[in-house]
């Protein structure tokens, strides 16, 4: 089985956990400084290091020994700069790969970057939020998670072949390659994509409506029509000569929009979903953090792991992939060994 | 057709969408070998009914409609297409000759649709025991919601996120781009190579089995810990926890806004210098404390600047910041047009995103565009399944395989 090396914070810890729950033996050299989290850091531990061997290590040279003896090392860095001073290009791992803001070439290689600010530059920020408001960032680690399943595949794609090779992966060209249509909507239709709000706006009704103790998205395309005026009980509005195509319903968007909150509003998150099913239209309830974790339907799959480490176990989610239906295993979070030259050699 | 390390890796592909033709798209990207597997009507009808989101490329739809939807193509590229009647018999059987003869099969239908095709990992694996399956239906094959309809933007809201993001508790937000289909597509290339490489080592196909409501649920992971210590989690609008200040800041223009970030001291003190009127003697707990009048300092110097000048400026001091850019603006951002990102491989120069995994042995010079529907049904039976010129007339005789929707 290969050996991984991780250095880095949280796209390389993604990455070193999806090495880490595949089987892999991963050693993580903790950053000095932590990048800030959205969690404390007790809870990002549990979350992205279980399993892996985690060390200090106090010089550049014995950082370039550990990943020489590596099949595999990610390196996440700040800049295309700070990749150089680890000498990386260097280093005789078979597949090396380099997580940066930017990438590691071109004007801005060495620009200073978060998840928050390359969200912003990538066209993420601009089409979230209220219109008349400023947009709005993606809070949570979503960026830096993406990045590391890019550069998990990378790897991995390079050993099945048996290839050396360096990798080069940009989180701005993450977020660039996750765009949903912005592109071809300017480019094909010459239009830019803004921002709405909780309104999807090309199709309607696609909202969050408020319910009676909370709140349900509602995605309403044709195919899905006749089906949801059976769920809000509004057979008639199927011969509503306002509302039969979407374009129609477009047109007329707050006249939809009013039935709709009329019809949910009397029904509490859990009559929603049990109407929705029934009905077979796609509706999702706002979850509480909570609520999710008391999920039904995630109980029954077994999607959780435990994990000891810290001041308590947890559960914490699994992957979201299962091969063969196999028991989800279980980890511990280990402390941060202190490994010197001396130690080392 | 592209190079790369996937070479000679072949995968049927039965998906549709997002999350799926994601996935297949990075997977396409890294040189494997991909059959899109498409019913006649799975890119639409003959006819127009509707404008599809994302228009049509070139701006018409055309003589044939059901090739030209911008959204489709987008995703499409690198592949051969077979377009199949999998609910006949012998579209069935074809099939599953496929099947016998590729690596992976890779599908997001609903939990009921291969069942109902008597296409489940039972019929896949007797064709071919060592084939690798992946499912990926929104709440996945099993499981008190297996049969609920899902799309990304009704799933994104059972995750979790929702609750955390938006302007306050009780203002939510969504995303407006169906995060767990992105995150789901990247997961479901993971998933692949996680599985290849397994069957490298034990020779064992996998039946893979994931969904959009799992793949949202895992990126909220911190969250979920943080909660179980007690954690006080709610939206925070555009501030961070761990960092102040962390906001959106309007800038000269009609909409025109920033970016900007201090993940510590040092960047702080770059900013003050190039802010002034800020006391960077503040740790994080007094920035924190102070966010709403710093906030207000910020905004005063942005909005005398565009959102190009004052990220330069803050730039060059060590500040990290950038503009919230528009599609064309991002589009047109030098170190955007410098890596060449996004790629015109495809018809009328349209730009495509291109793969954030660049390495030597890929390269989008290789890429090729979307195949029109069914254009490549003789090419792969002959290739694939050595079909004679006879067999593939007589299933096209009898509309088994087709290049264009039913009258």
């Amino acid at each position: 089985m290969d050996r991984v090396l991780e250095i880095g914070n949280h796209a390389a810890g993604y990455c070193g956990r999806l090495f880490v729950q595949a089987g892999y033996e991963v050693v993580r050299i903790e950053p000095a400084t932590r990048a800030p989290a959205w969690v404390r850091d007790e809870a990002m531990d549990l979350f992205l290091h279980p399993g892996k061997r985690r060390v200090a290590v106090d010089s550049i040279e014995l950082i370039e020994q550990l990943a020489n003896q590596a099949d595999v090392v990610i390196l996440e860095a700040d800049s295309s700069d700070s990749v150089d001073r680890y000498r990386f290009d260097q280093w005789s791992t078979p597949v090396k790969v380099a997580i940066t803001p930017f990438g590691r070439t071109g004007p801005k290689k060495n620009w200073q970057a978060t998840a928050h600010v390359l969200l912003a530059i990538g066209g993420y920020t601009n089409i979230m939020g209220d219109p008349d408001r400023a947009p709005l960032s993606l809070p949570g680690h979503y960026l830096e998670f993406q990045c590391g399943q890019f550069a998990y595949t990378a790897a991995n794609a390079c050993r099945l072949a048996g290839e050396r090779n360096q990798v080069d992966i940009s989180m701005l060209e993450c977020v660039m390659a996750l765009s949903q249509f912005t592109t071809m909507m300017w480019h094909c239709m010459g239009m830019v994509r803004t921002r709405h709000g909780n309104d999807f706006w090309w199709v309607v009704p696609t909202n969050l409506f408020p319910c009676k103790d909370g709140w349900v998205y509602i995605n309403i395309i044709q195919t899905f029509w006749e089906a949801f005026t059976g769920f809000i009980d509004r057979p008639e509005l199927l011969n509503d000569v306002r509302f039969t195509t979407n374009d129609l319903r477009m047109e007329n968007r707050e006249a939809m929009h009013e039935i709709v909150e009329q019809s949910l509003a009397a029904w509490t998150k859990s009559e929603v979903r049990k109407r929705a099913a029934a009905a077979r239209i796609p509706a999702g309830v706002v979850q509480t953090l909570g609520e999710v974790l008391a999920d039904a339907h995630l109980a029954e799959r077994d999607f959780w792991q435990m994990v000891e480490g810290g001041s308590q176990a947890v559960r914490v989610p699994s992957l979201p992939f299962r091969m063969d239906n196999e028991p989800r295993p279980s980890f511990s979070v280990s402390s941060v060994e202190s490994v010197s030259e001396e130690h080392h050699g | 057709m592209a190079d790369g390390p996937l070479r000679g890796i072949r995968i049927l592909d039965l998906t549709h969408v997002w999350a799926g033709p994601l996935g297949t798209r990075v997977l396409s990207d890294l040189g494997a070998e991909i059959v899109k597997i498409e019913r006649s009507l799975g890119r639409g009808p003959r006819e127009v009914v509707d404008s599809p989101i994302g228009g049509w490329i070139g701006g018409e739809p055309g003589d044939d409609p059901w090739n030209n939807k911008s959204a489709f193509i987008k995703l499409a590229r690198n592949r051969q297409s077979v377009s199949l009647d999998l609910k006949s018999p012998r579209g069935r059987e074809t099939f599953l000759q496929l099947v016998a003869v590729a690596d992976v099969v890779i599908e997001n239908f609903s939990a009921r649709a291969m069942p109902t095709l008597d296409l489940d990992y039972e019929a896949l694996k007797a064709a071919n025991p060592s084939v690798i399956y992946v499912s990926m239906p929104g709440y996945g094959k099993y499981g008190p919601y297996r049969d609920w309809v899902a799309f990304g933007t009704t799933v994104e809201p059972m995750s979790g996120l929702t609750n955390v993001m938006g302007y306050s508790k009780e203002e939510p937000r969504s995303t407006a781009m169906a995060l767990p289909d992105p995150i789901a597509g990247v997961s479901a290339a993971a998933a692949v190579v996680t599985a290849l490489r397994r069957r490298e080592q034990t020779g064992q196909g996998a039946f893979v089995e994931m969904s959009l409501f799992e793949s949202g649920v895992s990126f909220q992971g911190p969250w979920l810990v943080e909660h179980q210590f007690g954690g006080d989690v709610e939206p925070l609008g555009n501030r961070h926890p761990g960092m102040a200040p962390h906001g959106v800041y309007r800038c000269l223009g009609e909409d025109d806004w920033l970016a900007l970030a201090c993940p510590d001291a040092a960047a702080w003190r770059a900013l003050c210098a190039v802010v002034g009127d800020l006391d960077p003697s503040l740790d994080l707990d007094g920035r924190t404390a102070s966010h709403d009048h710093i906030d207000e300092v910020i905004t005063t110097w942005t909005c005398q600047r565009h959102k190009v000048d004052a990220t330069a400026q803050l730039q060059k001091a060590g500040v990290a910041a950038g503009p919230v850019n528009s599609t064309p603006e991002m589009l047109a951002d030098p170190q955007v047009q410098h890596r060449k990102f996004f790629v015109p491989y495809e018809r009328f120069s349209t730009p495509i995103p291109g793969n954030p995994i660049r390495m030597a042995g890929i390269s989008p010079d290789d890429w090729t565009p979307c195949p029109k529907l069914g254009a490549d049904n003789a090419a792969v039976l002959k290739d694939w399944l050595r079909y004679t010129d006879q067999q593939i007339a007589d299933l096209a005789d009898q509309t088994i395989i087709t290049d264009q929707p039913p009258e």
